[in-house]
């Protein structure tokens, strides 16, 4: 758990300061100088912050589902709470990425939200979660909650590659890698990133994976000692 | 609005904040239900 920490760290903290401090300029020449892109100047920065939150909820989901699956094969309630630990991180994010998204869209698009087909599976995907939570607090007794919330854990983490890459790209819209965007340089900036900020971007992808496990790890322990003062009482 | 068009880098600010505001506002929620657990015990 340690070195996860340490290399959170050092991750996210290279992503923020260089993703903040490298020049743009017209020829880039040096691996610490970006290229300016028409129609984004500064704004090509955002991509470094607000894709890994997407990024970071859609794997949050995706271990709900797996943990959600484990319960069900193998009844230990520990695998319940960390299907239910990972799901609200998942939903955090979720709403990191809406959020974020949403200053960028006012800037770029002109407005904080457009119906565009990313922010209306986002919406739908919010809402998915949000009834997971719902349905987890109305149920009080433990083995029929583990039980239900589990099998809910795995129906919506089906329905997260379909909102996340599967609709986005077969609708038209105004995210870069919408319908007839194969090369994702976007519809409304032409934009592809370059080699030193695609390395920045993984950089910060790998930050925000490793930030999601440990904060997961806090909330499963914080779960799992809840669960047993429930049982005790 | 017109300020942020033309110092763009502050919407790059703006946005890295909402990530670690968002983040540390769970990392709260969590410290309070401990604080919490540890108070019933």
């Amino acid at each position: 758990m340690r070195i996860i920490k340490y290399t959170t760290i050092f991750l996210i903290t290279i992503q923020i300061v260089l993703g903040i401090s490298f020049p743009l300029v017209a020829k880039p020449e040096h691996f610490w100088q970006f290229p300016i892109v028409i129609g984004l100047e500064e704004k090509i920065r955002n991509v470094i912050f607000h894709v890994p939150t997407a990024w970071t909820a859609t794997i949050a989901f995706t271990m709900s589902l797996v943990y959600g699956f484990l319960y069900l094969q193998k009844k230990d309630f520990n695998y319940e709470l960390k299907s239910i630990a990972s799901a609200e991180l998942g939903f955090l994010f979720c709403i990191l990425a809406t959020v974020t998204g949403a200053i960028w869209a006012k800037f770029n698009w002109g407005s904080f939200w457009n119906w565009d087909p990313r922010q209306t599976s986002i919406f739908i995907l919010l809402m998915i979660y949000s009834a997971y939570f719902v349905l987890r607090s109305s149920i009080s007794e433990k083995v029929k909650r583990a039980r239900i919330s589990s099998v809910y854990s795995i129906l919506a983490g089906v329905t997260v590659p379909f909102f996340i890459f599967i609709l986005p790209r077969i609708t038209s819209g105004l995210h870069p890698g919408s319908k007839g965007d194969t090369e994702g340089a976007g519809p409304i900036v032409q934009f592809k990133m370059a080699p030193n900020m695609l390395t920045l971007f993984f950089i910060g992808l790998i930050g925000f994976t490793l930030l999601y496990f440990w904060i997961f790890n806090l909330r499963y322990r914080l779960l799992v000692l809840e669960n047993k003062n429930e049982s005790e009482e | 609005m017109d300020f942020f068009a033309q110092n763009q880098m502050y919407i790059v600010l703006s946005i890295t904040l909402a990530i670690w505001i968002g983040v540390i506002f769970y990392l709260f929620k969590i410290e309070k239900k401990l604080n919490n657990l540890e108070k019933r015990n």
